[in-house]
């Protein structure tokens, strides 16, 4: 008998006795549902912790600050930094050029004055969003400028304009940002090289007085951002001069890559920088950090390779932090959490599989006779074999495939109601990949273990006395 | 249709069953000759050993004690897949209780002789057509056996008997669950079909009647040789 004739047998049988073969096919398919929707899951939400953890930069991440290591804080995740370090070029090259490095990013912080145009948010926008907490918005002042300092404006109910304040923008590249521990809340980041838009982060947020699900208020509203230099006439007192630029808010973003509320291009922090460092007509000058990078993001090329990385900076005589330690902590307890519901996936299929051993005994005592007639017009121990081996696997592949589709959907609905609460919350949700591996193991198994539990039934039926063809009932 | 049919030489064959109550010798030292292209009818009652005779003919059971030669062929020596082999090419089988599959049509039942033997699906459905044709159900090829009459479903299991163009027809009961009428017709059916396929026929009956239109008669009773019908 051919390999297709034993299917096409498996397939009419499957056919003919239809209700059984639905409810054998329903058990593997809830089984697998079940099986696919918890490590789906279970995969998503480790990937979300993860994330959340390294704050949607790359696990492997390590950030190096302009400062001295501290020898006896190298295996914690954020050591107390030494004294200030110059971190250049040069450092940078040594550390691009240390193993298991796969990208260094730099990060260069400047000082700003910053004046904020009424309105602070968009009135129609903040509307729609849930209601302005009671406090309001804290306001600093005190700042280097020449511009004249007013008392907080009222623009929106119960929304304020802040002072004049000082602040720092973090300049980054932004051609690689995806590469850095940043989380968009609410519009995008800057373009790259762009020197007139800005991300704003939380703490932008705090001071307009606005909270975190308010983000999409500031999105399109305008800062100005003065870089600061010192310059004097004769006899007098240092006054400042500021560099103004008039930038968009474009976004915001959930974490400070630094100590800062501005998230702007690299060539952005580079010309403000420049322009404080250059001092006064007369000599004198802004007291601003010595070092060309405050810091930089590296990127080891694996988890396992971090503690490696940062030891070998360590080396080179700078501070560096990276939630390694909480990360592989983390990692240990989510993995736990998968083996489990895996496991408890797997016994419903290994369960599920059975039933169709079950139903596959069930069948056999049934057509003993049928069987007895197969092998009475010619049917070899293996043809017999086969066509139960055919509908075992059949049934265990349409209710693995079935399965999996319905595992795979019910995923994409808790994490439908799952992103709705994050939303609501502030936060953002999360995003379920397609499982490929899992989807695929998933049909694969669920056939291979039905293919498990046909088999004692399908050499049962085969080794049943072809004698059996004679019996009357 | 052309055919040649097989003689059977059988020569002190013994069977025994194990029973709860110990062992039961169904067959006790059996000598039968039966000549090529010849006709026997088997007769006893019940558990004389009739159907087992059958089944050790058929080859769907190994003989445990004497000889047992079809067409020249020693079925002691051959097992498992040689006695499917045997089976597949040699013998064609019509049990009492027709022995269709209730998942397959009537044509599916008579091809299915032919899928064992790996002829190719456009042979073996032609050759199935062209079987029920002849057993006078063409108009009856794509219905289950649920909706033939008893009749009918043994004229399919006729036509499936015949796929492999058998040497040796063993009919186990055919007529036992047909009203007079269906079972003329079948016992016609089958007399031509060995006389038109020039193959041996052995059939096992109760009815003397249809006994003794074979051309050689076997009386068993407890497993052994009786001269006269029991």
């Amino acid at each position: 008998m051919r390999w297709r004739d034993a299917a096409a047998m498996a397939a009419t049988s499957i056919r003919r006795r239809f209700g059984r073969s639905v409810l054998t096919v329903a058990a593997v398919a809830l089984a697998a549902t079940l099986l696919v929707a918890l490590v789906t899951i279970a995969g998503t939400a480790r990937t979300k912790v993860l994330s959340e953890l390294s704050k949607g930069g790359p696990l492997s991440g390590i950030t190096v600050a302009a400062a001295e290591a501290d020898p006896s804080q190298v295996d914690n995740d954020s050591p107390r930094p030494g004294p200030p370090k110059d971190l250049d070029d040069r450092i940078r090259s040594k550390i691009i050029a240390l193993p298991d490095v796969k990208t260094v990013l730099p990060i260069i912080a400047a000082g700003v004055n910053v004046i904020v145009p009424e309105p602070p948010a968009k009135p129609d926008v903040l509307a729609k969003l849930p209601p302005i907490p009671s406090t309001v918005a804290t306001t600093t002042t005190g700042a280097p400028s020449t511009t004249n300092v007013t008392a907080p404006r009222a623009t929106v109910a119960g929304l304020k304009t802040p002072d004049p304040f000082p602040e720092t923008m973090v300049g980054i590249d932004l051609e690689r940002a995806s590469l850095m521990p940043i989380t968009i809340l609410s519009g995008r980041l800057p373009t790259p090289h762009s020197l007139n838009e800005v991300a704003v982060t939380q703490g932008y947020l705090t001071r307009m007085g606005l909270s975190k699900r308010q983000a999409a208020a500031v999105v399109g509203t305008e800062v100005e951002l003065g870089a600061p230099r010192v310059f004097s006439d004769s006899g007098l007192p240092n006054r400042f001069r500021s560099r103004w630029v008039r930038a968009t808010i474009v976004g915001v973003v959930a974490q400070e890559t630094a100590p800062g509320q501005f998230v702007v291009s690299i060539e952005q922090t580079q010309a403000a920088r420049a322009w404080t460092a250059a001092g006064g007509d007369a000599g004198g000058r802004l007291e601003i950090p010595t070092s060309p990078y405050s810091g930089l993001f590296v990127i080891a090329s694996n988890l396992d390779k971090v503690n490696k990385v940062r030891s070998d900076i360590t080396d080179l005589g700078y501070s560096t932090s990276a939630p390694e330690n909480l990360v592989a902590s983390v990692q240990r307890y989510l993995r736990v959490v998968e083996i489990v519901l895996g496991a408890i996936g797997a016994i419903a299929l290994v369960i599920a599989s059975l039933g169709i051993a079950n139903a596959l005994l069930a069948a056999i005592r049934e057509r003993r006779r049928e069987i007895g007639v197969l092998k009475a017009i010619g049917a070899r121990d293996r043809d017999v074999q086969r066509i139960f081996l055919f509908e075992a696997g059949v049934l265990g592949l349409i209710g693995g495939t079935v399965g999996t589709a319905g595992g795979f959907g019910t995923a994409l609905g808790v994490s439908a109601i799952v992103n709705g609460y994050l939303t609501a919350q502030g936060l953002a949700g999360v995003r379920l990949g397609l499982p490929l591996t899992v989807l695929l193991s998933s049909v694969v198994g669920s056939t291979a273990l039905a293919l498990v539990a046909g088999a004692l039934p399908a050499r049962r039926a085969a080794h049943m006395p072809a004698r059996e063809a004679m019996e009357s009932v | 249709m052309e055919g040649v049919g097989v003689a059977i030489t059988l020569r002190g064959l013994s069977h025994t069953y194990r029973t709860d109550d110990g062992p039961l010798t169904v067959l006790g030292g059996l000598d039968l000759d039966v000549p090529d292209g010849g006709y026997a009818a088997v007769t006893g009652p019940s558990g004389a050993g009739k159907t087992t005779l059958l089944a050790l003919l058929g080859g769907l059971e190994q003989p445990q004690s004497g000889a047992i030669e079809v067409g020249g062929q020693d079925l002691t020596a051959l097992s498992g897949d040689g006695l499917a082999a045997y089976r597949r090419a040699t013998v064609g089988f019509v049990f009492q209780h027709f022995g269709l599959l209730e998942t397959l049509t009537a044509a599916q039942n008579v091809e299915l002789a032919g899928t064992l033997a790996g002829t190719s699906p456009a042979q073996r459905r032609a050759r199935a057509l062209e079987l029920l044709a002849a057993v006078g159900l063409a108009e009856r090829a794509a219905h289950r056996p649920s909706r033939l009459s008893g009749g009918e479903r043994q004229r399919v299991a006729i036509a499936r008997a015949l796929v492999n163009e058998p040497r040796l027809l063993l009919a186990d009961e055919p007529t036992g669950n047909l009203d007079d009428d269906a079972a003329a017709m079948v016992i016609e059916l089958l007399e031509k079909v060995r006389a038109d396929h020039a193959c041996t026929l052995v059939l096992v009956t109760h009815n003397r009647d249809l006994a003794a239109r074979a051309e050689q008669r076997v009386a068993l009773d407890r497993g052994e040789r009786v001269s006269a019908p029991v």
